[in-house]
């Protein structure tokens, strides 16, 4: 019996150190890079400019379309609620301002972060998992390759210029679909409510859309590079990696979206 | 201090290199723009090998970007007199049946 | 850079100590390459020579003992020395670790796209020039997913040797491989070091490349190097390791019943 409870806590144990231990690796990551991409060119480790143009196309650009589909259906889902609520209080004609603040601050964000979590974080996973397992890590290092200079710092760079750019084009669209919702209760015209749009919203809410999706886009590359660089046990470990980064990002994402909206919203 | 890896010997019909010493990466490049440059003036020109010690790839490139040039601009280029070492280097790539080696 | 280091020696191994978890694997091992020549390392699996090639590479640290790789010890100069060591050596893997993603001829001309200020056409002749060293003149298109087991390791090796290297460390070249295309990749390794003096590692387990290959011969037991001798002195040496080794022959010495129970039966059984 007691063995048992022993052996319980013991497990408990030496998971919370894995745990850990991945946390100071992705940190590691995440530092390694920067100072790589500063020292890099002395020590001929350069980072190469069209590899980060590479990862701008397939992270960013490529996911522009299915993230403008998603926030012009989530600016149309927020205009039903939103006036079916304020319609108690007669308070409808305020749906344009809690459309264009959610927005910014909040849904676009977290759309395009949950959007490019599965689709870079789970590829940016299989690729260095593959490539675990290929030994094509190995490969690098014996050749004096810094594996994180040359795989996680590209899509790093890339996702953190990418992802403003990506918010952006969301803000825009959900606001545009909640528009087409709201004009006929509102009676204005498409173009008027937009512009009217534009004009509450102050640069602090586009800020902190902002600043959150550079922060989920670090997230969801160290994620995905630090199970990548954990795969043990071939293809099938590959396969895990790709759903636990996945997973394990979109939970963080909703966790930092949590702290920064609570810091930035005094 | 360019003189000590390669020395010139020039007519107007043709042109000799002496290279000497060891082709590495540090110097291929200055190796690869001598010959270059002397195909671009003489319609001949020849290689002295004799006096290396050690070369190597990017030192065999250089040869074969000289070859290449020759052979598309109608102009004659080859070596003499390999040393034991680049002898064997060259025929490890089987470079001695594209060369045209003169001793 | 070549001539003057003739007599040193490329690999000084001293009591090497490494553990796996618990488990010692590499026990005062002591080993010792010289310049130019072609060394193999052979042993039964579980013997450490895969490790201790991980270890000579730098992949891991060590728990005890010193490593010297080209005359610098890899464990006590800095990092970005140890980098710039790395580019003098080739390495070989046996599975090939060539990179998926690229083709046989952006891996070979990696290291070069990634190392030096050459410009493209001349990377462009010397990757060609390396792919026809090892017989793989024509290929540069392909990718790794279309290519044979054996030309997979003759690309492996185009790549490892395509900086010039000072050391060439081969993991079991002829694994897997027929006989002809393993024989081929013996007469590559060889004419390799007798026309560039290269020094070349090799770890195998094919009895038959290791004699046709090997100036010297390093037989590891249990984490020790147990004989280091030329092949004709292998080949006659009276220890039953190596006689075992040699012949095949599986372990029909005498086991201790016990334990050998206790490996069938306990749940919990570990080695010690």
């Amino acid at each position: 019996m007691k063995h048992k409870v022993v052996q319980k806590v013991e497990n408990l144990g030496q998971l919370t150190v894995q745990y850990l231990e991945r946390l100071g690796f992705a940190m590691r990551l995440f530092w390694d890079s920067f100072y790589w991409l500063i020292v890099g060119r002395k020590y001929k480790q350069r980072v190469r400019f069209a590899q980060i143009v590479k990862h701008i196309k397939m992270d960013g650009v490529d996911a522009l379309p299915i993230v403008l589909a998603l926030a012009l259906v989530v600016g149309m889902m927020l205009a039903i609620q939103l006036i079916y609520a304020l319609q108690a209080f007669g308070a409808q004609s305020q749906v344009l301002l809690a459309i264009a603040k959610s927005v910014t601050r909040e849904f676009s964000p977290l759309i395009t972060g949950i959007i490019v979590a599965g689709r870079s974080g789970a590829a940016i996973a299989a690729r260095i998992g593959s490539q675990v397992v290929s030994q094509e890590i190995d490969a690098l290092k014996v050749m004096g390759v810094v594996p994180v200079r040359y795989l996680v710092l590209p899509p790093l760079l890339a996702l953190m210029i990418s992802m403003p750019m990506l918010i952006i084009g969301a803000d825009i669209v959900a606001i545009f679909g909640g528009a087409l919702f709201s004009v006929g209760k509102l009676d204005m015209s498409i173009t008027a409510y937009m512009v009217e749009s534009f004009n509450v919203l102050v640069v602090g809410d586009i800020i902190q859309g902002l600043i959150k999706s550079v922060v989920f886009g670090v997230i969801i590359v160290l994620v995905g590079a630090t199970t990548g660089f954990y795969v043990t046990g071939g293809a099938e470990g590959v396969g895990r990696a790709t759903t636990t980064a996945v997973v394990v990002s979109i939970s963080f994402i909703v966790l930092a979206d949590m702290i920064a909206s609570y810091f930035l919203t005094q | 201090m360019d003189n000590e890896l390669i020395q010139f010997e020039k007519d107007d019909k043709h042109c000799v290199l002496f290279v000497q010493g060891d082709v590495d990466l540090s110097n291929s490049s200055q190796l690869r723009k001598t010959i270059l440059s002397a195909l671009k003036t003489s319609p001949e020109v020849a290689v002295h090998l004799s006096q290396v010690s050690y070369i190597d790839s990017s030192g065999i490139a250089a040869l074969v970007e000289g070859l290449q040039y020759a052979n598309s601009h109608d102009k004659r280029f080859y070596l003499k007199n390999l040393s034991p070492h680049v002898q064997s280097i060259i025929e490890l790539a089987r470079l001695d049946q594209v060369f045209t080696i003169e001793t | 850079m070549n001539a003057k280091q003739q007599t040193q020696a490329v690999i000084e191994v001293n009591n090497l100590e490494t553990y796996y978890g618990q488990r010692k694997i590499l026990d005062g091992m002591d080993f010792q390459v010289d310049q130019g020549e072609i060394r193999v390392i052979m042993g039964g699996s579980g013997s450490g020579k895969s490790t201790l090639l991980w270890y000579i590479l730098g992949l891991y640290k060590p728990d005890g003992g010193t490593i010297k790789v080209l005359g610098q010890d890899i464990n006590q100069i800095s990092f970005n020395d140890h980098l710039k060591l790395k580019q003098n050596i080739g390495v070989a893997f046996q599975s090939g670790a060539l990179f998926s993603s690229m083709s046989v001829g952006d891996n070979v001309a990696f290291p070069l796209r990634e190392f030096t200020d050459l410009d493209e056409n001349t990377i462009r002749i010397i990757t060609r020039m390396k792919l026809e060293v090892v017989n793989l003149g024509g290929f540069h298109k392909l990718m790794p997913s279309q290519l044979s087991g054996g030309m997979i390791k003759r690309a492996a090796l185009a790549r490892a040797i395509v900086m010039d290297p000072r050391l060439l460390i081969f993991d079991e070249p002829s694994a897997g491989l027929d006989p002809v295309v393993a024989s081929e990749i013996d007469d590559l390794i060889l004419s390799l070091r007798d026309t560039t003096g290269v020094s070349v590692v090799v770890v195998t387990h094919e009895l038959d490349s290791a004699f046709k290959i090997a100036d010297r011969i390093t037989v590891l037991d249990q984490g020790k190097n147990l004989l280091t001798a030329s092949v004709e002195e292998v080949k006659q040496s009276k220890n039953k390791r190596i006689m075992d080794l040699l012949q095949r022959r599986s372990r029909h010495d005498k086991l201790d019943p016990e334990d050998y129970l206790r490996r069938l039966t306990q749940e919990n059984y570990t080695l010690s």
